[in-house]
């Protein structure tokens, strides 16, 4: 709808939108102690001592009547001036937390950037830590957010686009690539499937990551999500896409593949032989963390033959007086563990100590010495947590520790042969998974001779990007 | 896509009582055998010692009709012995004597008694490497006497007496034959093999008897036709290519004391040739020894005098193969070096043809020995330092 000539139409319309909105204020003032004009903005998210400095004393106390729009711009000293010439244009500028100034005569409304809220200091990313590398991690703050990113990669071929998301929460969203390297058909299929999305908030990137993501079903991560700027820049060179959304550190790059999920940027600030050994380190452990304790179960109760005679006869001994099956035994170790994770990880950290300490006593010793479980068992459950605690995102390590348990109950049926079953179909399903048309497998399969060299090892710096 | 994700649930649900747990086993349900004597018995039957590890702590079985172990201070297996028409019949009322499942994945030790195997083990074979369970790589031993007597003695050192008997025989002092060698030999081409002989020491019934392996049984067509004295033993193994670690004392001339060299590194090797009808094996021997001790005036930083102790080494390996050769040569006239598997590879034609006179062709063939030892480390130092004076 567009705005009125006359001042007010605009305020009655506006007055009605924000009914019983009392953070919103009507602030009247005569420019040049004439001419009606209408300052609107919500209380708390301005500058409040720059709009009386630099608009509204100019304005009050400038010359008299019939200002055009040129001549009420010019009299401010504010870098950051905008005209909008629709109602909604005006609500969306209001919610942002621009002062916006109504006229009486003039068509348009200008927008004053003096927005200004409390925002949280950018710190060090707690669930991407490093040892060496930059500290500082996304905000909530999206126009902060880009500037770091802009800090990162200055070159002009940086391209953001912005736009809101969510019929509510009118909430801002920003599509970022580098112009030349991402290929213009990924970035026209982020856009387009962005823009398909009816939803009435977005409050976290994990609102949309479900919206745009390839397969719906899957358990996996289709989208990679970073805290760090490092990050998202080291893609966006790559030719990847970062989504960010107003009010979360969390960013979206697209498209994702699996082996992306296993590395962390201390691969890359780490020396090439270390990265490559650290990084097959994560491999190893990976499969630990997925397979732990279903080949337990499956040597334990099928194969007993594979152990060698001194542990079994050790193991034969401490499973003795074990009341459960080695399935049973691991699943409600395996339950009980995810259980104390969690727990851990909602309570303040203060708490959170308390409750691993209990949770060691009562899994580990009490449970051992009561008979209820076994030691090899109580082992072996701690080996594959501490396999889980490798996986360097936390989004790749929900799927496996919930995969771990179909195939756990696959071991305890038939063995090996139901471990192998399972790795079948998990492997059935990643291959055939895509994330925005990349094979979710890639550069292994489908295979890629230079894809490789960031993939089975790190390759060295001078060599990493020449594709031959 | 949720009716596809129904669709695979539901045919996995399916599919889950056909699967089932029927293969499962849980370890506290299993008699996990460690080692098993055989024996035959005065009628023809078989008898099977098996001795189970105690996986409880108190050891609770009671002995009832079966042989227990004398509730000793170690207490950590039990034998129980049953009898049967042929190994699956004892095997499987061994099963109905005790309340868990027999479990032979760990049986690392097969003992059969001196009259079993004199009677001929191909039958226990058959069963031991048809058994899917059992394990191809563990030990075989013939029991000078029943089996059973070296199942109950106590080890005081190892957790139990198959611990004892394996960690023996990987010593490689003695030999050391695995069930799938002993297949091997005895479906080899001169079907003839050669197993290990227990000892009991000093005798069965003392207190702190144990076993100690010495001596081979030599085994023909399936059946044990003779054993070999510890010496002969030896000699049989330099053949085999078996001799890994040793240490020999000899005496070289006009030295007025002894050398002892430990082996470092030795090869056999065979080689067959036929020229004409007569039918040569030229046995190679090489060695890299180790001095370990010097009693003699020899002073061994010399070459020349290290010559010396080569050739007496060299001359008293080929004696003690000699011997070795006389024995199965002549008085077994039976190929236990594996002669005829290495005409067969060099010869195929010519060993089908003569395959039926191999019997004859052995005890008379030539064995031309060439024998080549080195001393490759004679240790810090040369001389004997503190000689006697009368050796002066």
């Amino acid at each position: 709808m567009k705005l009125s000539r006359h001042l007010r139409d605009n305020v009655r319309r506006l007055r009605a939108v924000y009914s019983d909105c009392s953070d919103v204020i009507f602030h009247e003032l005569r420019i040049g102690g004439h001419t009606p004009a209408m300052l609107v903005f919500i209380e708390g998210m301005i500058m409040l001592e720059e709009l009386d400095q630099q608009v509204i004393a100019p304005l009050r106390d400038g010359p008299g009547p019939g200002p055009s729009l040129e001549d009420v711009r010019s009299r401010t000293a504010v870098a950051s001036i905008r005209t909008v010439s629709t109602l909604n244009e005006l609500l969306d500028e209001i919610a942002d937390g621009h002062p916006v100034l109504l006229v009486d005569g003039l068509e348009a409304a200008l927008v004053y950037g003096l927005s200004h809220w409390e925002q949280r200091s950018v710190e060090e990313p707690t669930a991407e830590s490093v040892l060496r590398g930059p500290r500082e991690g996304f905000i909530e703050s999206l126009r902060t957010n880009i500037a770091m990113l802009r800090r990162k990669i200055r070159s002009p071929k940086l391209k953001v686009i912005t736009f809101r998301l969510g019929s509510q929460s009118r909430t801002p969203i920003a599509v970022i690539y580098m112009e030349g390297a991402a290929a213009p058909a990924l970035v026209r299929e982020v856009l387009s499937r962005l823009n398909r999305i009816e939803i009435t908030d977005v409050l976290e990137t994990a609102y949309i990551e479900e919206w745009i993501e390839d397969n719906r079903f899957s358990p996996f991560p289709q989208l990679l999500s970073t805290e760090r700027p490092d990050v998202a820049a080291s893609y966006l060179v790559e030719g990847h896409v970062v989504i960010m959304v107003e009010g979360t550190p969390t960013v979206l790059v697209a498209p994702a593949t699996f082996f992306s999920l296993l590395q962390t940027p201390e691969d890359y600030y780490e020396r090439y032989v270390v990265g490559t050994a650290i990084r097959w380190l994560r491999y190893f452990f990976f499969a630990i963390s997925l397979l732990g304790p279903s080949l337990y179960v499956a040597v334990v109760t099928f194969h007993q033959e594979m152990i060698p005679t001194t542990l079994m006869l050790t193991m034969a001994r401490s499973r003795e007086q074990i009341p459960f099956t080695a399935l049973m035994e691991a699943f409600l170790m395996e339950t009980m563990f995810e259980a104390l994770r969690e727990a851990g990880a909602r309570l303040p950290k203060q708490i959170g100590s308390a409750v691993s300490i209990v949770g060691a006593l009562v899994i580990g010793q009490a449970a051992i010495s009561a008979g209820i479980v076994s030691a090899p068992m109580v082992m072996v459950v701690a080996i594959t947590g501490i396999a889980s605690f490798m996986a360097p995102r936390y989004t790749i390590g929900i799927p496996i520790r919930l995969l771990r348990f179909p195939i756990m109950f696959l071991a305890g049926m038939m063995g090996l042969l139901g471990v192998i079953l399972g790795v079948i179909a998990i492997l059935i399903h990643l291959l055939q998974l895509r994330s925005f048309g990349v094979p979710y497998m890639s550069p292994l399969a489908p295979i890629q001779k230079h894809g490789l060299k960031d993939v089975l090892f790190r390759a060295p710096r001078w060599n990493l990007n020449r594709r031959s | 896509m949720i009716r596809k994700l129904l669709l695979v649930l539901v045919s996995t649900a399916c599919l889950l009582p056909t699967a089932g747990c029927w293969n499962a086993k849980e370890v506290n349900d299993l008699a996990i055998i460690t080692g098993a004597g055989i024996d035959l018995t005065e009628d023809g039957r078989i008898e099977l010692s098996v001795e189970i590890y105690l996986t409880s702590p108190g050891g609770t079985e009671s002995d009832g009709p079966m042989t227990g172990q004398p509730n000793g201070d170690k207490g950590t297996s039990v034998i129980r012995t049953v009898h049967g028409i042929n190994m699956a019949d004892a095997a499987s009322r061994l099963q109905k004597m005790i309340s868990r499942k027999v479990f032979w994945g760990q049986a690392e030790v097969f003992l059969f008694g001196e009259r079993m195997a004199r009677a001929g083990l191909e039958e226990p074979m058959d069963f031991m490497l048809r058994h899917t369970a059992s394990r191809e790589r563990s030990q075989v031993f013939v029991a000078n006497g029943p089996a059973k007597d070296v199942l109950l003695l106590t080890p005081p050192v190892d957790r139990s007496l198959s611990d004892a008997l394996v960690s023996m025989a990987e010593q490689q002092t003695g030999l050391n034959i695995t069930m799938k060698e002993l297949a091997q030999m005895m479906v080899g081409k001169s079907r003839a093999a050669v197993l290990p002989i227990v000892h009991i020491y000093p005798e069965k019934d003392l207190q702190d008897a144990f076993p100690y392996i010495a001596g081979m049984a030599v085994i023909k067509e399936g059946r044990m036709i003779g054993k070999l004295d510890e010496y002969t033993t030896r000699g049989v193994m330099w053949l085999r290519n078996e001799m890994k670690h040793a240490t020999v004392t000899v005496k070289p001339d006009e030295s007025g004391g002894y050398v002892s060299l430990h082996l470092l590194r030795n090869h056999t090797r065979l080689i067959p040739s036929i020229q004409g009808d007569r039918w040569i094996m030229t046995v190679r021997i090489t060695g890299q020894d180790d001095i370990v001790e010097n009693t003699s005036n020899l002073d061994l930083s010399e070459p020349d005098h290290l010559e010396q102790v080569e050739r007496e080494m060299e001359r008293f390996v080929e004696e003690r193969v000699k011997l070795a050769l006389d024995t199965a040569q002549k008085k077994l006239k039976v190929d236990i070096f594996g002669f005829a598997d290495a005409f067969w590879r060099r010869y195929p034609k010519q060993w089908m043809a003569n395959a039926s006179r191999w019997d004859e062709i052995f005890p008379e063939m030539e064995v031309r020995l060439e024998t080549d030892i080195r001393i490759a480390r004679p240790g810090l130092i040369g001389k004997n330092f503190f000689p006697r004076q009368e050796q002066r």
